[in-house]
């Protein structure tokens, strides 16, 4: 009952929101639709970690520990969006001339939904349709600008991704086949997982294949990330922060629950797989991160970079480093979203997205340049941020598991993306302002102080930002444990 | 053994006899299909008696080429007819004579010689309309031979007698995804071959445009007709190696029947799979404009690429 | 009640159609004969699924014949029409990256690629003989869909690649996992015609603010 609470709270806003009467007050309704939801999603974290596990609806849901970190992770950053969303639609309303909006809130609460869902089905076939529903619901969101970068960052979106699920669905049904083969009737993850040892390894491979390529291509692992900084990159800020805060770890979700099953797979080794795909995506998003000219499209393959990360620690195979990838998802979510938010703030206050138009950005909005400077530290791995503590941990799992050459590699790449995104936040921050020839592109919104509740939004996730980083409570301690068994066993 | 020599040369004659018959149906399809009347059916035999009743002027400049070509157009396909399974599915005396290469290859010398004879005319439009069946030929003919080592994959033969048993033995191997492949794949040489749109309108009269009837613009009187009918039992056979061998290998005598009533029931049911045939090559014509000419490679491209995804399929079939 | 092998020959048929389908969609120049083969080949797909049904007596693959007949060359053509501007599908030169005759020896390169890896990775096992047809024709199909994507630059064009690849996953689908949850048949029909509309109406805005559907055209959004 609880579990489809979760995911029927936001479905009903979304609809709520389409009639008329409630139209006006679509952003705080949506506000406070999240609210409850993060508040079933805690109590559904508080039921896992009584129990491990729990399932509803007739075992059609399922939440376990991984499960339910994605869960409240997708509920947190979706309350703090909504939040800022408020104030974010609201300047743009007063500019923006002849579009309303209007969609922007239903498309929200059900995209929302479609996250949610993903790491609550059980069965994995309509997981996949979860997935691919993430895509599809999220990519007028995406070019909700109607700019042509807009427009065409959704198109790209929405095709590779579907692109990447169409893959994904073969490699599903071959090992939906598998696991018969094995003599397992249902298609859940723990049958997966029990079907293992019996399932032919000539079927397991090409279906991890299949599935690390096609929702690989969702998550941005180069070389399938050409997507991902248009999308993350054109969407409005608070979008940006679901998408790239949470959405792609959601179908990380899935590549990572099947480390579970391939450990599993006689004579099969996984982690190289996940190491060589983790230390290729982190290498070529801190590179890229050096030259680009868009201050949102710098965060967009730090998000890259990340995921690489977490695809890296699964891949070293400890309990420590499960632990760790947990750890880092979690502090992703925050920090991102966190590094959106403030993103948000220098295009509501400037309307610009050049890097090379903001410079001087301590002077002309001292609150933009406070917190883009704090979101570009509490990335890069700065302590007190959680991002230092688990990158860390991540580090030391490497070591621990002989892994020299591996760490050595991610060390390198975490300084070079450390240097590529302070140089760029410092020269906006302090830089000299240059007068720029040509008029901002698409949208000039004037310049205001930065709405109230876009600020509320980003206190919200700064705090367990930082507390998670310098204290560890013994509730997400727990779920941590409980996320990285999921992925191990 | 004289059984057999005589039911190939009844093929032969079955061959001569009801190859301007195809064409005369053909050409009352198209026009049924038009909305129109057209002529009879046997308007073809008309012309073929009048054009064999008239004086034959050659070009004084033309040499010896020029005048045998047409004899040439005319046996080459004779020759093919002893060759391949008309009305028997039991080989007779000169089936192991040549295989569908050696069709391929008799057609292509008749080929040759018309081409050659083109030249040979002085007319303009001649050599254009020659290196232009050449240039459709180069393209065709590499899709010929992988559709000919396919059949041989499958088949463990060329023989056309054993290619066609192949298909009947078996509901499986008829129904096999390369054998449909290769039906197509065939069905689009045919129609690049013969000069049938897309590639080329075999009705046309505009000499700028024409591939295969430019070749023949000089001839008059008894040439004329030599290269009409050669030119239309071209067709037949064809038909013949692609309904015989490939499609539909049934309706022909079968091996236990050497009687000629069992031979001769087979002209008409081999008679009623071409016309099944022509309707839908009729449908063909009519549904499809012409190809630019430098698109041709495309069609004949497609051709090729389905001719080789059979051989890819059969090849890994496990 | 005809026999089993004949139904299943029968079905080994449509498979061979099935791929002729999707390479005349990497061949085919004009917008509408990609529209139409589409369709002939969602048909294909729900007639394999039919004839599996009726030779394995599995109202599974009965239902997922049905739902394929009703979305695929019903609704989706429906809403592909209905969603996207008729000047679109008169346009009679598909733009593209590659030329055909390349682009179609690539594909066949890549197809045939697939097929083998495929066939050999079953050669070892014991599969039913109509799985050794639909999976690596499945698979030689998506491998075109996902081609004939990346070398169109028009905007439908794209999307029925995309339907085209995904007629491949499910034609390899019915062979090997008859048996899927009927929720998930009804859950994955769903999904279909939903990417078709949302893609559908993204081609449709972006037809009206920018005034092209030439989607491979935009670049705005690259790495300098």
């Amino acid at each position: 009952m609880l579990l489809a609470a979760i995911l029927l709270v936001p479905v009903c806003t979304s609809l709520v929101v389409l009639v008329s009467p409630f139209r006006r007050w679509a952003g705080w309704l949506t506000m406070l639709a999240m609210a409850a939801t993060l508040a079933l999603a805690a109590a559904a974290v508080q039921a896992t970690l009584g129990s491990g596990a729990v399932s509803g609806a007739a075992g059609w849901l399922v939440c376990d520990g991984l499960g339910a970190l994605i869960v409240v992770l997708v509920a947190f950053v979706a309350f703090t969006a909504a939040v800022y969303s408020n104030g974010y639609l609201r300047r743009r309303a007063s500019h923006a001339q002849n579009d309303d909006g209007g969609s922007y809130y239903p498309l929200f609460n059900i995209f929302v939904a479609s996250m949610l869902a993903v790491p609550l089905m059980a069965n994995v076939a309509l997981l996949w349709v979860a997935l691919e529903l993430t895509t599809l619901l999220s990519a007028f969101l995406v070019g909700f600008e109607s700019t042509p970068e807009a427009l065409e960052a959704a198109w790209k979106y929405a095709i590779l991704t579907t692109l990447g699920a169409i893959i994904a669905l073969l490699g599903v049904l071959i090992l939906y086949w598998g696991t018969r083969i094995a003599g397992e009737q249902a298609f859940t993850w723990n049958e997966l997982i029990a079907a293992a040892p019996a399932m032919p390894p000539t079927l397991v491979w090409p279906a991890f294949l299949l599935i690390l390529i096609g929702f690989g291509t969702k998550v941005g692992l180069v070389p399938m990330h050409t997507w991902l900084p248009d999308a993350h990159s054109q969407a409005p800020s608070p979008i940006c922060a679901l998408l790239s805060g949470v959405e792609v770890s959601t179908a990380l979700y899935v590549i990572l629950r099947l480390f579970a099953v391939l450990s599993r797979v006689p004579g099969s080794e996984a982690g190289p797989w996940f190491i060589v795909f983790g230390v290729l995506s982190v290498g070529v998003a801190t590179i890229l991160m050096v030259q680009v000219r868009d201050y949102k499209r710098m965060f967009a393959f730090s998000t890259v970079e990340h995921m690489g990360i977490i695809l890296l620690a699964v891949g070293l195979g400890s309990v420590d480093a499960r632990f760790a990838a947990a750890y880092q998802i979690t502090a992703h979510a925050l920090a991102k979203s966190f590094c959106f938010f403030a993103a948000g703030l220098i295009v509501l206050a400037l309307g610009e997205q050049r890097i090379a138009a903001v410079r001087g950005l301590g002077r002309r909005s001292p609150v933009a340049a406070v917190s883009f400077l704090a979101g570009a530290l509490a990335i890069t791995g700065m302590p007190p941020s959680a991002v230092f503590a688990s990158e860390l941990l991540i580090l030391k799992a490497g070591l621990a598991r002989g892994q020299y050459l591996v760490v050595g590699f991610l060390a390198l790449f975490i300084v070079i993306g450390f240097a590529a995104i302070m140089r760029h936040a410092t020269r906006m921050t302090f830089g000299k302002e240059v007068d720029m020839a040509e008029a901002p592109v698409g949208r000039l919104w004037s310049a205001g102080a930065a709405p109230a509740s876009c600020l509320t939004a980003l206190v919200i996730t700064a705090i367990p930002l930082v507390v998670f980083g310098l204290c560890m409570p013994a509730g997400l301690a727990g779920l941590l444990n409980l996320a990285g068994t999921a992925m191990g066993r | 053994m004289l059984v057999h020599i005589g039911y190939n040369l009844l093929q032969v004659a079955v061959v001569i006899g009801f190859a301007p018959l195809v064409e005369g149906v053909l050409a009352r399809l198209k026009e049924i299909v038009q909305s129109k009347r057209g002529p009879s059916i046997f308007q073809p035999y008309r012309d073929l008696a009048k054009l064999l009743c008239k004086d034959e002027i050659v070009s004084r400049r033309s040499s010896w080429i020029f005048r045998t070509a047409p004899y040439v157009a005319f046996t080459a396909p004779v020759f093919v007819a002893l060759l391949i399974p008309v009305l028997t599915r039991y080989p007779l005396f000169f089936a192991f004579m040549g295989d569908m290469l050696g069709v391929g290859f008799v057609l292509a010398f008749g080929g040759f010689f018309v081409a050659l004879a083109a030249v040979d005319s002085g007319n303009p439009y001649g050599p254009m309309g020659a290196s232009r069946t050449r240039m459709v030929g180069f393209l065709t003919e590499p899709v010929f031979l992988i559709v000919f080592m396919t059949i041989s994959l499958v088949a463990g033969s060329t023989i056309p007698y054993i290619v066609q048993g192949e298909w009947v033995r078996s509901s499986a191997a008829f129904f096999a995804p390369w054998h449909v492949l290769l039906v197509i794949a065939f069905l689009l040489l045919i129609l690049a071959e013969d000069g049938r749109l897309p590639v080329d309108s075999a009705s046309g009269h505009f000499e700028l445009a024409m591939i295969e009837k430019s070749k023949s613009l000089e001839y008059s009187g008894r040439g004329a007709a030599l290269m009409k009918w050669g030119g239309a039992m071209k067709l037949f056979v064809l038909l013949v190696v692609f309904l015989n061998v490939l499609v539909t290998p049934w309706g022909l005598a079968g091996p236990a029947d050497i009687s000629l009533a069992g031979v001769l029931l087979a002209v008409p049911l081999v008679l009623f799979k071409m016309l099944i045939f022509l309707v839908v090559l009729v449908v063909i014509e009519s549904s499809l404009a012409k190809l630019r000419l430098f698109r041709i490679s495309e069609f004949t491209g497609a051709a090729f690429v389905i001719a080789v995804v059979a051989m890819v399929s059969r090849l890994f079939a496990a | 009640m005809p026999s089993t092998s004949l139904l299943l020959s029968i079905e080994a048929l449509a498979a061979g159609v099935f791929l002729l389908t999707a390479l005349g969609t990497v061949a085919a120049r004009q917008l509408l004969t990609c529209f139409h083969l589409f369709v002939w080949q969602s048909l294909l797909l729900s007639a394999s699924a039919a004839l599996l049904g009726l030779a394995l007596s599995s109202p599974h693959l009965l239902a997922v014949a049905a739902i394929t007949l009703a979305t695929k060359t019903m609704l989706i053509p429906w809403l592909l029409r209905k969603t996207v501007h008729d000047e679109v599908y008169r346009i009679r030169e598909i733009d593209q990256v590659l030329n055909i005759p390349t682009s179609l020896l690539l594909a066949l390169a890549l197809a045939g690629v697939g097929y083998v890896f495929f066939v050999e990775m079953l050669g070892g096992m014991a599969v039913p003989a109509y799985a050794l047809v639909n999976l690596p024709i499945g698979v030689a199909v998506l491998l075109l869909g996902a081609f004939t994507l990346t070398v169109r630059r028009e905007a439908v064009a794209q999307l029925l690649a995309l339907l085209v690849a995904e007629n491949g996953v499910f034609f390899a689908g019915i062979a090997i996992v008859p048996n899927l949850p009927a929720i998930a048949e009804l859950a994955a029909a769903v999904d279909v015609p939903v990417y078709t509309l949302v893609v559908g109406l993204l081609t449709r805005r972006i037809h009206s603010e920018l005034g092209t559907t030439m989607v491979g055209r935009l670049t705005a959004l690259r790495e300098d």
